[in-house]
């Protein structure tokens, strides 16, 4: 799903730097290119990026069992996360004990819906009253949860007043990834829109309707406070936005023999049949995600359509030192019990998503007990002493239980 | 999609690992090896490069990919003696380290080992290719990684690799899975027989074998086949290989044939024939060149004349094949070919058959009939045919039209003497016929298949369509001269003479159309309504006009000349129009947990509904007859498939089918021939379609391991008949038959099937053992002599086999195989069945690389009902040796039924009879043959 959205962000957005005298104008004078070849990267020790790993085994019982963690969220020492397989909002305690579930048969439904209309792909989190909680969008209502599962209320979704969740520390100010303007006849859209005062919405980057407009995470939270990055999915370059500044920040430059041509999203002849020429040139990388900035580090996701569990995909960059390092050739050691912190190399969760968070201090990451339990096999003559979480975890699980979340609390550089 | 996808692709790697760092305990004779690999330029440890281990003489002992930690561990190694491992990475410069193990109490730790990458300048010592390598989804096998005989082929090749099992009756497995079909440079070789390209395709002229999923239906992966690609090295896609054989034998057996296949990358051309009197009968060009292959220096124990032949076949055969691809590398969608075959046959064919059939008329009441009787047959069958085909993203389209010429000659005599009970000969019967035929006939076919791209928006798209139409044209012409004499010894006046000639000029014309319309859901309400249920509208319309003239006289008695015979001189012409229409419904509901498992249920209904025309013009007016069918013929089935990563997968289908029989003008008005004096059928008007409901179980479950992988497959079947077609038959007391066809309720068959295979990959031998067993019952009622009963049967078949080979010195297999038939009456008190065993041992001993042993002996056991068993033993063995650089001569000395005691017995039971005796067929004969292969990969290098 979420690669199919990021095809169509990037397959059919198109770049146009045009302003207009209300807008804020770009600033471009502190551009800093990144050069990026992943042929270069180079691998860590676990302990030389990490001070602390922790493996926190998520419970598995009847009820708690699910295929893969998503879009996970931190919330109250609660990892809050979205199952594609289960199609349900799992919470689990930090020390990954299961708490709640909220799947489609949980949504309350009016007499005579059908069971699509309590279907849902994701959910976000709100604080209203001071309280947490979980958010989940269905056809007709938008329905609210705590975090122990249970209903709070439900609005028609139509009612359920719209907010960016790309928002400033001011309240007023926000960003988002979508917006049209009607002048007239004719319609303008933009990929990106600048809120201020929650009503003064300024569009950038405007595309004509036959060219799309790619959907897609293109928001990234910024490691300075009230900061975001932002790309718009057609180019290799990022922004950084601040409420009162869009700066164009890096411009990534990777090798010729994988970078697009510079003319593929104006060219009709390539966006004829895009999906054909990216399989017919699987080594092109056709987006960059997966963006977390963390310290002077910019962590990030090279896609392309060779999909080899070797291919290197996750990198982290140093702007500062200008070291590239493979976050996929990680090597385990005594800190992380010679368990390794990703799946990279032999599995696919890492290469295809990356970590999932960088929030207080700590990544995640996670992977599947079929490959928890290979590795454990594979470092058997290593002698670690796991943790009592994690002994307890290889005592009485198997390579079918629930995945594990890694929290990894990078050094400082 | 692309998860499940991957997580099959994890599933094939983790195969290849090595199997544990755990340190098992090792004999004292043993040792072991392990160590790091390391890409110091890069900072980490070296996952899934390959790490090959060689004995001093760059003999591959073991190979394996490093682990996640970049290690590499073998065990069970011999202490003392010096080896070497290879490592080898893409981007990586070739790695070789020596070592020689003396400790058995401790694995030799070889540590940190660094790998270079290939930027930093080194002197490469040697380019050397890894025996196993990921490349994006396909696994590879590199051919030169394997060290082989010289002469070896693709199938020694494939027996040397850890991964892939070849069993007995050709199948292919790697890693547990099934492959489905065998391309060379990704196109199919020679028409597609696996053997073809394995037998013939020597080994040093081929890179590499891939092997990878190829997905039909992009919607289901699970649906996923495995394909094996043979990829030549480059300049080896041009070449040729053929066969030119011949050997004498005793009791003038002969065999010869002559062959050479042509390849290029666009063009394969075949030219092949084929002639001998060994019962060695093929029926195509393929079937021809998948029996005159090179084969390598394997220990496949090869394949016996067919003892079990009934008569004596001598045939001449002959034929081309010619392919062409427009495209040279194609792919699913990019495919443009055209094949032409031509092939001819001509098989003289005669048989000498002695019977005894007991057959039961009434409680206690029985008839015993014997009959001797002689047929010889000539035939001479042209048949060519061509295929066009291409394939385009989103639809494909072919031509098939082929032409068939047929001309024979064959004529029979039997002599048949019918005893009471109380064992007092109560007819006697000569008969002889002599005859030739002439048939020609001609088809096309041609399919066209369009399936735009899935949108899933719920914008309203044209879901395609699939329109497949079939023209035959057949001219069919018989003369026929039939000879009877009938004598009854009971009453002189029922005796019989008759001598008839008979011509039959018989033309059709047969035209169907099918047409398919999917997703009609999706076309008419959006990609939405079709997620409720998916439906399809199909029609398949046929039309066929079937006209017989026949011509019959009688010779006047005395005289040389014949007299048209009124009564069965007739002209006929049958119309018949069929067509069945209606909608496939069809749901699916998949479960799936990530890295856990994948599960499938599929439900599919399919409400039809068969309306047939027929119209039966005729000189007779008692054959003109209209008749009007409507029946619905409603079908569903549920699937279940459930996989199971790393450990299973199984699927169970359950399916329910409704079939109608339409009598036929032969059940319903025929012209009644009095010659047959045997077997007199009269029809009946009032005859009705046939309603057949028959439910279909199948099962099958594969282990998905990292080795020594179990098969299953069991099926079953069951149906029952309202208003099928049964006798009224009245036996008299000279085993003349008349019978009368009635509807009747209450016919039932059963049936079931078990097979069972599972490989043991040891390290220098292998053992396969498979088991198969298959029944069919059935409950038939039917009137005999005015009684109404029921005929119970039972038919049942099934076999064990071993067969081990070790490295490529010997190979061993063992069957054992019992076979079961059983016929019932109970309102008559009769049962009658037959029991066969069979025990056979086969072995290959290679001797030396040029010399080879071959033997096998069979004892077979053939008892009926009460009767004694009858023994015999075929003992058959031949010894080959291979000469010149190439092996490409061979001379071989065959001993074949060195005992002398082949008999083909009769043993067989149908209702309320049960058939014992003999015929004719091949016994003892010694032949020497000589052989010479051609063959040749790639072009001659420039001479200087």
């Amino acid at each position: 799903m979420r690669l199919k959205s990021s095809f169509i962000t990037c397959l059919l957005a198109s770049v146009f730097f045009t302003t207009t005298a209300q807008e804020i104008k770009i600033d471009s004078s502190s551009v800093q290119t990144l050069r990026i070849d992943p042929q270069n990267a180079r691998g860590a020790s676990v302990s030389q990026l990490f001070e602390e790993v922790e493996f926190i085994p998520l419970e598995t019982t009847k009820e708690s069992l699910f295929g893969s963690v998503g879009g996970l969220r931190i919330v109250e020492d609660k990892y809050v996360f979205f199952d594609y397989d289960t199609k349900a909002v799992f919470v689990f305690t930090d020390q990954g004990k299961y708490k709640a579930k909220i799947n489609a048969s949980k949504m309350q439904q009016d007499e005579g819906d059908n069971k699509e209309s309590g279907s849902f792909w994701g959910f976000n989190i709100v604080k209203e009253d001071n309280r947490n909680l979980i958010k989940i969008f269905t056809p007709k209502y938008t329905h609210y949860f705590d975090l122990d599962g249970k209903p709070v209320k439900r609005v028609l979704s139509q009612e359920d007043k719209y907010i960016s969740p790309f928002r400033f520390s001011d309240g007023k100010t926000s960003i988002d990834r979508y917006f049209q303007k009607i002048n007239g006849k004719d319609t303008i859209r933009y990929q990106m829109v600048f809120v201020k005062n929650n009503k003064d919405s300024v569009g950038y980057f405007p595309f004509k309707l036959q060219e799309r407009y790619g959907g897609g995470e293109r928001v990234y939270k910024s490691s300075e406070p009230n900061e975001y990055l932002y790309s718009n999915n057609n180019s290799y370059d990022f922004f950084k936005i601040t409420p009162e500044k869009i700066s164009f920040a890096y411009r990534i430059i990777l090798p010729a023999s994988i970078s697009l041509p510079k003319d593929f999203f104006k060219d009709p002849t390539f966006r004829k049949d895009q999906l054909e020429y990216f399989r017919n040139n699987k080594s092109l990388i056709y987006n960059i995600g997966g963006v977390l900035s963390v310290g002077n580090n910019l962590h990030f996701k090279l896609d392309n359509y060779q999909w080899s569990s070797t291919t290197k995909r996750i990198f982290s960059y140093n702007v500062k030192t200008t070291e590239l390092t493979s976050l996929q050739d990680l090597e385990p050691d005594s800190l992380s019990y010679f368990l390794p912190v990703n799946d990279g190399g032999s599995g696919y969760e890492f290469a295809g998503r990356g970590f999932h968070l960088y929030e207080n201090g700590y990544l995640y990451t996670s992977y599947s007990s079929l490959s928890m339990f290979a590795f454990k096999e594979q470092s058997a003559g290593k002698k670690a002493t796991y943790p009592a979480l994690l002994e307890n975890y290889f005592k009485t699980s198997n390579k079918k239980s629930n995945p594990v979340i890694i929290k990894l609390k990078p050094k400082k550089s | 999609m692309r998860n499940t996808l991957s997580a099959l692709l994890m599933i094939m790697i983790l195969g290849c690992f090595n199997e544990s760092f755990a340190q098992q305990t090792t004999p004292n004779n043993l040792g072991s090896v392990k160590g790091v690999l390391r890409d110091t330029t890069h900072n980490y440890h070296l996952k899934s490069a390959t790490v090959s281990l060689f004995k001093a003489d760059s003999t591959l002992l073991s190979y394996q990919l490093s682990n996640n930690y970049g290690e590499f561990s073998f065990s069970k190694l011999p202490l003392n003696s010096k080896m070497y491992i290879e490592v080898s990475h893409l981007g990586y410069h070739l790695f070789r380290k020596n070592f020689i193990i003396t400790d058995a109490k401790a694995p030799l730790d070889l540590k940190t080992l660094i790998i270079a990458t290939k930027d930093i300048s080194l002197k490469e010592v040697q380019i050397k290719i890894p025996p196993i390598s990921m490349n994006g989804d396909t696994l590879e096998f590199n051919a030169a990684a394997f060290k082989l005989d010289s002469n070896a082929v693709v199938e020694d090749l494939l027996r040397k690799i850890p991964n892939i099992t070849l069993w007995g009756d050709g199948q292919i497995t790697v890693n547990g899975r099934e492959v489905k079909s065998i391309l060379v440079n990704g196109k199919p070789f020679f028409g597609g027989d696996f053997k073809t390209a394995t037998q013939n395709i020597s080994k040093n002229a081929l890179e590499k074998v891939q092997v990878y999923n190829t997905i039909k239906d992009r919607s289901n992966p699970l649906d996923s086949t495995l394909e094996m690609n043979l990829k030549l090295k480059k300049g080896k896609d041009v070449g040729y290989f053929g066969k030119v054989g011949g050997g004498m034998g005793t009791d003038r057996r002969f065999e010869g044939d002559a062959s050479i296949n042509m390849f290029s990358p666009k063009v394969q051309a075949a030219i092949i024939g084929a002639s001998n009197n060994v019962n060695k009968i093929a029926n195509s060009v393929g079937a021809l060149t998948a029996n005159s292959t090179f084969k390598g220096v394997g220990t496949d124990v090869e394949y016996q004349p067919d003892f079990r032949q009934t008569g004596i076949n001598k045939t001449f055969t002959g034929g081309v094949n010619l392919t062409y691809n427009f495209i040279a590398k194609p792919d699913y969608n990019n495919r443009n070919a055209l094949t032409a075959n031509y092939f001819e046959q001509r098989k003289f064919y005669d048989n000498l058959d002695d019977r005894e059939t007991i057959v039961t008329r009434n409680t206690n009441d029985k008839l015993f009939d014997r009959s001797i009787s002689k047929s010889e047959s000539n035939n001479d069958n042209h048949a060519f045919d061509a295929t066009y085909s291409l394939s385009t993203k989103g639809s494909q389209l072919s031509f098939t039209p082929s032409f068939n010429f047929n001309k024979g000659d064959n004529s029979s005599t039997s002599e048949q003497s019918t005893f009471n009970n109380e064992n007092k000969l109560t007819s006697t019967n000569i008969s002889s016929s002599n005859g030739e035929l002439d048939n020609k006939r001609f088809n096309i076919v041609a399919r066209y298949n369009f399936r735009p791209q899935v949108t899933y928006s719920n914008k309203r798209t044209f879901p395609g369509m699939t329109i497949n139409y079939s023209l035959g044209v057949q001219d069919n012409n018989s003369e026929r001269y039939n000879v009877t004499k009938f004598r009854s010894e009971i009453d002189a006046t029922q005796n019989r003479d008759f001598n008839r000639k008979y011509v039959t000029q018989n033309d059709n014309l047969n035209q169907k159309i099918d047409f398919e319309l999917p997703g009609l859901m999706s076309w008419l309400f959006g990609y939405n309504a079709s997620r409720i249920v998916n439906v399809d509208a199909f029609n398949n319309f046929s039309n066929s006009t079937n006209k017989t003239n026949s011509k019959v006289e009688d010779l006047i008695v005395g005289t040389n000349s014949y007299q048209p015979n009124d009564s069965l001189t007739n002209f006929n012409q049958i119309n018949q129009i069929d067509d069945s229409f209606g909608l496939n419904l069809s749901k699916s509901f998949n479960k799936s947990l990530s890295n856990r498992f994948n599960k499938s249920l599929s439900f599919r209904a399919s409400l039809a509904n068969r309306l047939t025309y027929q119209d039966n013009k005729s000189d007779r007016s008692f054959q003109n007859i209209k008749r009007n069918y409507a029946n619905f013929i409603p079908s569903a089935s549920i699937s279940h498939n459930n996989n199971q990563y790393g450990e299973f997968s199984r699927s169970i289908s359950i399916s329910y089918n409704t079939d109608i029989y339409i009598p036929s003008l032969q059940q319903l008005a025929p012209i009644i021939d009095d010659s047959n004096i045997y077997s007199i059928s009269y029809g009946n008007l009032n005859l009705k379609e046939a309603t057949s409901r028959s439910l279909r179980f199948n099962f099958s479950h594969n282990t998905q391991k990292n080795k020594n992988n179990v098969n299953i497959n069991l099926s079953g079947a069951y149906s029952t008949s309202d208003n099928s077609v049964m006798d009224s038959l009245f036996i008299d007391e000279q085993n003349r038959r008349v019978n009368y066809l009635v509807n009747g309720d209450g016919t039932k068959n059963y049936s079931g099937n078990l097979n069972i295979r599972k490989a043991y990959k040891l390290k220098t031998s292998e053992l396969q053992l498979t088991a198969y067993s298959t029944f069919s019952a059935g409950k038939n009622p039917g009137y005999f002599n005015s009684v109404f009963l029921y005929s119970n049967s039972l038919n049942s078949s099934n076999r064990l086999s071993i067969n081990y080979t070790y490295l490529d010195k010997w190979a061993l297999e063992g069957t054992q195989s019992f076979s079961y038939s059983q016929s019932k009456q109970a309102a008559f008190n009769t049962e009658y069945d037959t029991k066969t065993w069979t025990s056979t041992v086969s072995t290959r001993y290679n001797v030396t690389k040029k010399l080879s042993l071959n033997s096998n002996i069979s004892f077979n056991s053939n008892k009926a009902s009460k009767n004694e068993a009858i023994n015999f033993k075929i003992w058959n063995a031949h010894v080959a040796y291979r000469f010149l650089k190439g092996n490409n001569a061979e001379f071989k000395f065959a001993a074949l039924d060195i005992l002398r005691q082949n008999n083909n017995i009769i043993n067989y039971t149908v209702q309320n009879s049960v058939t014992t005796g003999t015929q004719k067929v091949l016994q003892q004969y010694f032949m020497t043959t000589f052989s010479y292969y051609p063959r040749k990969f790639g072009k001659d290098a420039p001479k200087k």
